[in-house]
């Protein structure tokens, strides 16, 4: 319990130091709240409107949750049919690079017009696509990238090739999926986020930070941001927990 | 049961065939191994000892040639996993406890999960690790990891055992430790050993006879036979030991007995 505290505090710490010195900078220099509003002010709307950040960050976060279920498993599929090919080895790596540069998000009002711009769909599927890159990406290398003496281990055993696939490249995957987790949590929300900008409801936290804005009061949009970070490090802290669960030996040191 | 456990004919493998790049791994290889011997083929990288390993495994074809394990042809004797083997590295799983490691292969056989769990004890009793059955294999250090694979690959009790290098990366005395801890499991169980090594005292202290094998193209320049009794760790400071040693090293230069082609080669090596 003592470990965990001395490796608790320091964030807590620098949190609190940055907090306090973003206070006093604004006080004593008096900056007006449209160009950066106090943590005070923005803590006081955040507090005074908690049933509207918590309904706001609850639509965000559905959208959020299910383009990261959908995309996930899009990308776990797609995976596992991409393992079997060959040349995926060599293409995997350009591959998640080209598509990183994809503009996704703007991709948005398109799909917006191809789909009921009044329903969440086109907005899901934003995040799934998103979510996918990472999650295909990093599964295939995964499955694909087995030590070879594993490999031989198993022809030795004389091992079918869905064996292989369910006792060594599956379980050797699963660290590589929750590295892609990890980012595509947060992103997920991001992504949900940001694809409200585009018209449609508005009960997002995009909508509301949006809107906000547009009517200067700055520390409720600011607040509705704290509301944002907090489900977006959710998402990630439900990640990391499962992975613990799941995944134990991730990060261990090899013992192949 | 015949007394030849592995046999060698001709053995043949080329990289590359017909292209600039060729390169003859093995050079036309005989070798027989009688039941119950233990055999270590020895030689510089390059000589093609972890190659000639790998056909007799089937983890690899040759070229031409062909080799018998137990009697059938290396394939089937794969596919009736009459053979265990065991790399430099220990290969285990990390996800899984030591003991479900030890039962990999009997998993694979479609041994029922009480029999599976007997067996691994019985294994892992026999290592040395029974205590840590249910640890991962991270936990362990790089010797137990090695007795764990070494357990492993006697699961299904297979006649023959294929080790390539699997103390190569162990220190000195771990490493004496774990072959004085082998030539027990030898005694007890009577399985023929093929072991690949760098190390001219482990080859000379583990087995019966040390191919001594050469690169460029990879070929058995000398096969040494070691008569030294039943192993202690006297044996490591006994006359006959390194007398056994000194032929060993000879040959490896090239100046061993009969090896009068590779004598000429020793500003090769």
């Amino acid at each position: 319990m003592a470990h965990r505290l001395r490796a608790i505090w320091p964030p807590i710490l620098i949190a609190v130091i940055f907090l306090g010195s973003w206070q006093l900078l604004v006080f004593v220099q008096n900056i007006q709240p449209y160009l950066l509003p106090a943590p005070s002010l923005i803590f006081t709307n955040f507090f005074s409107d908690v049933s509207l950040m918590w309904a706001a960050a609850f639509y965000t976060g559905t959208t959020a949750f299910l383009g990261l279920m959908f995309g996930t498993l899009f990308g776990l599929v797609l995976a596992l049919f991409a393992q079997r090919l060959a040349i995926v080895n060599n293409l995997v790596t350009p591959l998640a690079a080209g598509l990183a540069a994809v503009p996704i998000i703007a991709l948005t009002p398109i799909l917006n017009n191809m789909f009921n711009i009044t329903s969440r769909t086109p907005r899901v599927l934003v995040t799934m696509i998103i979510v996918f890159f990472p999650v295909f990406v990093n599964v295939t290398r995964g499955l694909i990238q087995v030590i070879p003496v594993q490999l031989e281990l198993m022809r030795s055993m004389n091992a079918k090739p869905s064996t292989v696939l369910r006792l060594l490249r599956i379980p050797n995957a699963i660290p590589f999926f929750f590295t892609a987790l990890k980012i595509a949590a947060p992103l997920s929300v991001i992504a949900a986020l940001v694809s409200e900008y585009f018209g449609g409801p508005q009960e997002g936290l995009g909508s509301r930070i949006a809107s906000a804005a547009a009517n200067t009061a700055y520390g409720r949009a600011w607040a509705y941001v704290v509301a944002s970070i907090i489900t977006g490090l959710l998402f990630y802290l439900v990640v990391l927990a499962v992975e613990r669960w799941a995944a134990p030996w991730t990060g261990q040191s090899r013992s192949a | 049961m015949s007394d030849t456990s592995v046999n060698v004919t001709g053995i043949w493998k080329i990289f590359n065939e017909g292209l600039p790049n060729e390169v003859t791994a093995l050079q036309d290889i005989d070798l027989t191994v009688e039941t119950g011997e233990f055999i270590s083929l020895i030689g510089p990288s390059g000589c093609g000892k972890s190659t000639l390993l790998r056909v007799i495994a089937d983890l690899t074809g040759p070229t031409r040639g062909q080799a018998t394990v137990a009697g059938m042809p290396a394939a089937q004797a794969r596919k009736d996993q009459r053979y265990g083997i065991a790399f430099q590295q220990a290969a285990l799983f990390d996800w899984r406890s030591v003991r479900r490691n030890v039962e990999l292969p009997l998993e694979l056989q479609g041994w029922s999960k009480d029999r599976r769990r007997t067996r691994a004890m019985e294994l892992l009793e026999m290592v040395q690790l029974a205590d840590f059955a249910e640890h991962r294999p991270w936990e362990l250090s790089g010797g137990m990891q090695q007795r764990v694979a070494i357990a492993r690959s006697l699961a299904v009790d297979p006649p023959l055992l294929l080790m390539d290098e699997p103390f190569g990366a162990l220190d000195e005395m771990t490493r004496e430790r774990m072959q004085n801890e082998l030539l027990r499991i030898r005694e007890e169980t009577g399985k023929s050993i093929i072991f690949v090594t760098h190390s001219i005292p482990e080859a000379v202290y583990l087995s019966d006879r040390v191919v001594v094998m050469s690169p460029r193209p990879g070929r058995i320049t000398d096969i040494i036979s070691v008569n030294l009794g039943s192993r202690t760790e006297d044996t490591r400071e006994a006359e006959g030991f390194f007398n056994a040693v000194t032929a060993v090293r000879e040959a490896l230069r090239g100046r061993g007995p009969g090896s009068s082609e590779a004598r000429s080669r020793i500003g090769e090596i």
